[in-house]
Order: C-alpha cells, then sequence, then structure tokens
C-alpha cells in the first residue's frame, strides 16, 4: 500500500520532470494553505450517546504543474493535529478550473486530493499505538487574484481519514482494537503562485 | 451559468458526508462465572479417548517426535509429529482440570486441579493412569480465573471463563492529550472549549516445555510452583512420583525454568533464581524485580530474557521485553527493556528470540547484541501464547491452533502445519 503510494508519487514526479523537459508551457504551482477541519463525534451507547464538536489544525502544501489552462495536478503533503492523532498523509491531487475563462480573477476551482496519512509524526502514550490510513480529500476552492500572479485561495472540502490504533490492555482484556474514521468538513487559506 | 451547474453537482455530497467522526472500538475479554466439582467427579473423569479437534488448548510439551497439547481444564492431546508438515493426532487424554505437562522416560505427570497423575505413555494410543499423588495443589489459576480446593469438603471452587468481544462508539480521543504545542494548542482548546461534555541423571530422557510451564524436571525430582510455592516430587523411580519438599516461595509465582543447576521462576512481582546444585532443596540465590505484571523467562548463557506483560491477574501496565545480565547470580542486571505490545511465551533458539504477542502475533528477533535487539519479522494475524524452538522449527500454541514453523531462515519463518481450532470459540 505505502509502496504503492510511493510509487505513484514517483510517477509523478517524473511525470512532472519529463513533461518540463519537453515542454517549457507547463508551469509549476503551488497551493499553501492552513486552516480548521470541522466535525463532530457521536460516543456511548445509544441509550447514553454523548456528542462533541471537534475542530482540529491542518495545513497542507500542493506542488504540480498546470497541465492545461484549467487542470493542474500534483503531489502533496498535509500535516493534520487530530486530538488523538498527528497524521502527515502523502498523496496526490488536481485542481480543475470550473470557468472556461481562464483569464477572470476570480475563478472557481474543483480540487480533488488522495493519498495516505502517515503516523510519522505522531508521538503516542505509553501503551498506545497509532497507524495512519487512507485519506481522500474532494472539494472546491476559490482562487483570488490575477492568473498570471500569486492568488489567495479559500478552500471547502470534505476530508475523510481513516487510522487505527491499538490500546493498552487492562483487567480481562484480550484485544482493545480501535478503527477510526475522521469526516470532517476542511476549510483552508492560503496563497497559490 | 455552466459553473453553477456544476456547483449545483458538487455541493450536495458536502451535506451527504454527514461530517461526522465513526470511532469504532473493538474489545474482546474474559468473562467469569462460578462452578463447583466434587473430587470423585473429577478423579473418575481420567480416561483415554479418541482424538478430538482443539478447542481451548493451553500450554505444549514435545518429547520424542510426539506432541502434548494441552486443551484447557480438559486434558492432552497427543499428536504424533513424526512429519512436522503433516502431524497426526493419536489420542485425547481426558484429564479434569490440567493445565501442566512433564514428561520423562515414558511417564508423563500431568496435574489435575488438586492432584498430580502419572500415566505410561509407552503405547500414545492406550495411555494407562498409573499413580495418582492426591491433593497436593491447594488452588490455582486457568486463563486468570481462579480455582482453590476444600480437602475437608473435598470440593473444588472453579470459575469458568467465557469470551466476550463488543464493540462501542468511543470519542476518537482516547491515548493522547495534545495540549501542549504551538499552532494546534489554539484548536485543541478550542475543541475542548465546544464539547458538550538439565542434569538428568543416567540415561532418563526428558521433554521440552515452553515458558510458561509450571512443570519442570531436573535430576530425580519434579518441580511445580503454583501461586506461592514450589511443590517438589521424588521421581527417582519415575512411575512413582512422591511428594517431596515444599518451598514457599511469595505470591504471583507463574512460571518455572530450568537452565543448567539454576531454576528461574517467573512471578508477577521479578524473576527468582534459585540455586539446584542440592536438588532435593532449591536455594534462593536471588530476585530481579520488576513493576507488578505476568513474566515468563527464558536463559541463554548468561543473559535472561524476561518478558513483562499486562492484564488480567497480571495487574500492571508494562508490555515489554527485560534482558537481563545474569553473569552474577546474586546481583542480575538489567540491561535494557525494549517495548512490546503484549508479550506472553518466549523461546529463545540463539542468536533468535521468539515471542508470542498474545493476539497480535509472533514475533521473532536477532539477539547477537543484546543492547540492539533486531525485530526480523513480525507475523500478524495469528495468536500466539507460547513457543517451543527446536533445532530447526519453532512450534507455537495459540487460541487459533498449533502452528510449526521451520526457521531455517529467521526472517521468514515458513508455516509447516496447522492444527487450528475447531470449532474457532471466540476469534
Amino acid at each position: 500500500m505505502k509502496r504503492l503510494l510511493i510509487g505513484c508519487l514517483m510517477a509523478l514526479v517524473c511525470q512532472n520532470t519529463h513533461a518540463q523537459s519537453f515542454s517549457q508551457q507547463l508551469r509549476y504551482v503551488n497551493y499553501t494553505e492552513l486552516g480548521g477541519l470541522f466535525g463532530r463525534v457521536a460516543s456511548g451507547t445509544s441509550t447514553a450517546q454523548l456528542v462533541e464538536n471537534r475542530v482540529s489544525f491542518t495545513a497542507q502544501t500542493f506542488n504540480g504543474v498546470q497541465l492545461t489552462n484549467r487542470l493542474a495536478v500534483g503531489g502533496l503533503v498535509s500535516v493534520d493535529w487530530y486530538k488523538a492523532a498527528l497524521l502527515t498523509p502523502l498523496g496526490a491531487g488536481l485542481r480543475f478550473d470550473l470557468a472556461r475563462d481562464s483569464q477572470r480573477n476570480v475563478r472557481l476551482l474543483a480540487i480533488a486530493d488522495a493519498g495516505y496519512g502517515f503516523a510519522w509524526l505522531h508521538k503516542a502514550s505509553s501503551g498506545y499505538d497509532v497507524k495512519g490510513g487512507w485519506m481522500i480529500n474532494p472539494g472546491i476552492a476559490l482562487r483570488v487574484g490575477k492568473p498570471s500572479a500569486s492568488a489567495f485561495v479559500l478552500s471547502l472540502s470534505y476530508k475523510r481519514q481513516t487510522a487505527d490504533v491499538q490500546k493498552p490492555l487492562t483487567g480481562n482484556d484480550i484485544q482493545r482494537d480501535e478503527h477510526r474514521i475522521y469526516n470532517r468538513i476542511c476549510f483552508r487559506i492560503g496563497v497559490a503562485f | 451559468m455552466k459553473v453553477n451547474r456544476l456547483l449545483f453537482f458538487l455541493l450536495p455530497f458536502l451535506y451527504l458526508t454527514a461530517c461526522t467522526d465513526n470511532c469504532k472500538e473493538t474489545r474482546k475479554y474474559r468473562r467469569y462465572s462460578p462452578v463447583t466439582f466434587t473430587a470423585n467427579q473429577l478423579r473418575q473423569g481420567v480416561q483415554i479417548e479418541p482424538a478430538q479437534p482443539l478447542v481451548n488448548p493451553g500450554k505444549i510439551y514435545t518429547k520424542d517426535q510426539y506432541l502434548f497439547i494441552n486443551e484447557l481444564k480438559q486434558g492432552i492431546h497427543i499428536i504424533d509429529n513424526r512429519n512436522p508438515s503433516a502431524p497426526t493426532p493419536v489420542a485425547f487424554l481426558r484429564i479434569p482440570g490440567n493445565g501442566d505437562i512433564a514428561v520423562r522416560d515414558n511417564i508423563l505427570y500431568a496435574d489435575s486441579y488438586m492432584d498430580l497423575v502419572a500415566f505410561d505413555i509407552s503405547n500414545p494410543a492406550s495411555v494407562q493412569a498409573i499413580n495418582r499423588v492426591q491433593d497436593v495443589f491447594p488452588n490455582g489459576s486457568f486463563e486468570g480465573g481462579w480455582w482453590s480446593y476444600d480437602a475437608a469438603n473435598k470440593m473444588v471452587y472453579d470459575q469458568k471463563v467465557s469470551y466476550v468481544s463488543e464493540t462501542i462508539d468511543t470519542n476518537c480521543d482516547e491515548g493522547v492529550n495534545p495540549t501542549g504545542g504551538w499552532i494546534g494548542w489554539a484548536f485543541t482548546s478550542m475543541a475542548q472549549n465546544s464539547a458538550t461534555s538439565d542434569k538428568s541423571g543416567g540415561s532418563t530422557t526428558n521433554g521440552v516445555a515452553g515458558s510458561m510451564a509450571r512443570f519442570a524436571l531436573y535430576d530425580n525430582y519434579l518441580y511445580t510452583v503454583n501461586q506461592s510455592t514450589m511443590q517438589l516430587f521424588d521421581i527417582k523411580n519415575p512411575s512413582e512420583p512422591k511428594i517431596g519438599n515444599k518451598i514457599q516461595m511469595g505470591w504471583g509465582i507463574e512460571t518455572i525454568f530450568p537452565y543448567k543447576d539454576k531454576l528461574f521462576i517467573g512471578s508477577t512481582t521479578g524473576m527468582f533464581i534459585y540455586d539446584n546444585v542440592n536438588p532435593e532443596k532449591p536455594v534462593q540465590l536471588s530476585v530481579f524485580q520488576h513493576a507488578r505484571v505476568c513474566d515468563p523467562v527464558v536463559v541463554n548463557d548468561n543473559i535472561a530474557y524476561v518478558t513483562l506483560r499486562s492484564g488480567n491477574q497480571c495487574g500492571g501496565f508494562t508490555n515489554q521485553l527485560d534482558v537481563v545480565d545474569i553473569t552474577n547470580l546474586a546481583n542480575p542486571k538489567l540491561l535494557k527493556s525494549y517495548p512490546m505490545r503484549n508479550p506472553h511465551g518466549l523461546g529463545v533458539a540463539y542468536p533468535n528470540l521468539f515471542i508470542c504477542e498474545g493476539a497480535y502475533g509472533l514475533k521473532s528477533f536477532d539477539i547477537r547484541d543484546v543492547m540492539n535487539i533486531n525485530q526480523l519479522q513480525h507475523i500478524e494475524g495469528l495468536d500466539s501464547f507460547d513457543v517451543i524452538p527446536l533445532e530447526k522449527s519453532l512450534l507455537m500454541i495459540g487460541k487459533d491452533g498449533f502452528y510449526q514453523f521451520d526457521t531455517s531462515n529467521p526472517r521468514q519463518l515458513r508455516q509447516l502445519s496447522r492444527i487450528p481450532v475447531t470449532p474457532p470459540t471466540y476469534y
């Protein structure tokens, strides 16, 4: 799985390099954004359920090439700081301009990112072992700025991230594992150039 | 207009995703319920039966290409292992309350709650009970459930163990409190605020036990440990075991591992080292103390390997491998600890060490440099309780079956055979 991901990233990088060497028309693009992951969590039994709000910090940098006037593809690195898991998704994504007129200063983009969130930066309490999982992140973004210059970016997307946690055994426990699916609305602000 | 239409298609999925974290914890645990037997009822229950499938296997023992797999509190599966790739069940020896095994020559010793029973296994298909030492074990435990013997009323009070698996929704937060840190501090604070709430004399031959064994053979004695004492049996005449000395050892004794003329005892509070120069009366040399957890021990040369695990009657929260220098037996020293998941039995076949991680599989290590023990392989997806490393193979027992591995390449253990548990009781 991780090898597949690394392979995809390598292929993407190679593709970019290849494309750039053969066509100077391909322009490097970068989207760097910070924001929050907003959601809720419901825990407990059906008769005693507790619902809590959740906000987590997220940061992401997308580096790629503008393949066509409307489509950019690239690789991405994120940091998602959930309350009990610090995950680092690596993946690939695309930015597609929904407006046909690419010369407008305000443009609406469709974004689609996917990858695997690693727990490399996570420091777990004794007895806990956090492993990452797959991530998908589709959404929309507003790019505000002249097409040929740097611009501000506002993005609103849905982020789904899975993780697995092994928990310490107590009492009569034999096995205690948790499968987490973080379902969040992701709102980010950043710059693009 | 075109943009608006595209937006129209994009927006619904934002609503459909229901931005609620979904965290489910799967927990498997033991549940106990009381059960009572009369001594007569238990003693009359010993018999040889046709081979039966494994249901709830306990410890393993091997001798002369035969395997003895304990069926917890039920008896012993006798298996012909002359071909490790295709072990053949021979018979099932029903012994109520059995948990441990030792074999010298053709005599098998087994506990049956409060009694020690000797069997003649010259013909493994037709095992005969030849002797019984009565009322020698006052109490014990199986799978964390305790039993005790009331000698006055000839009654055994036991706890029946059942396994429960449940899945609960959690709040995804257990384990970390990331309130310290840089930018994340603000966000995590926001989140918190917004929450709504051997020297075997002469030509005798002994079998080989795993590290979880409570029985050990040395010289003319069978050593058995229960929760607080070491009970010796004189087996000069193997078919006539006689009760020997009893040595008080303190509470929480779990395992016994004989190595050369020493006995290494695993307890919930530490590792006891006994000098066994006089096999009739072992003498305590030292104690290596640790946090209150379960700890089987194995020894190779001047190094003892002790696994500490939490849970059940073990208590504690420690799960690790301790490497202990026993060059000076009177003063064992901890060299290094390595974190583990939930280590149970272990076995050493230098330069390799094999550790059972309970429900989390089996691990093999390179122990040539004890200060830098390298994990060579982690086999997940199987349950492992105890191992016996042989010359080129590894016997392993777990809740989901008995496995044999070819250990020629310790980086890639090759499964030779498996006797599955049938039916699976809880996994």
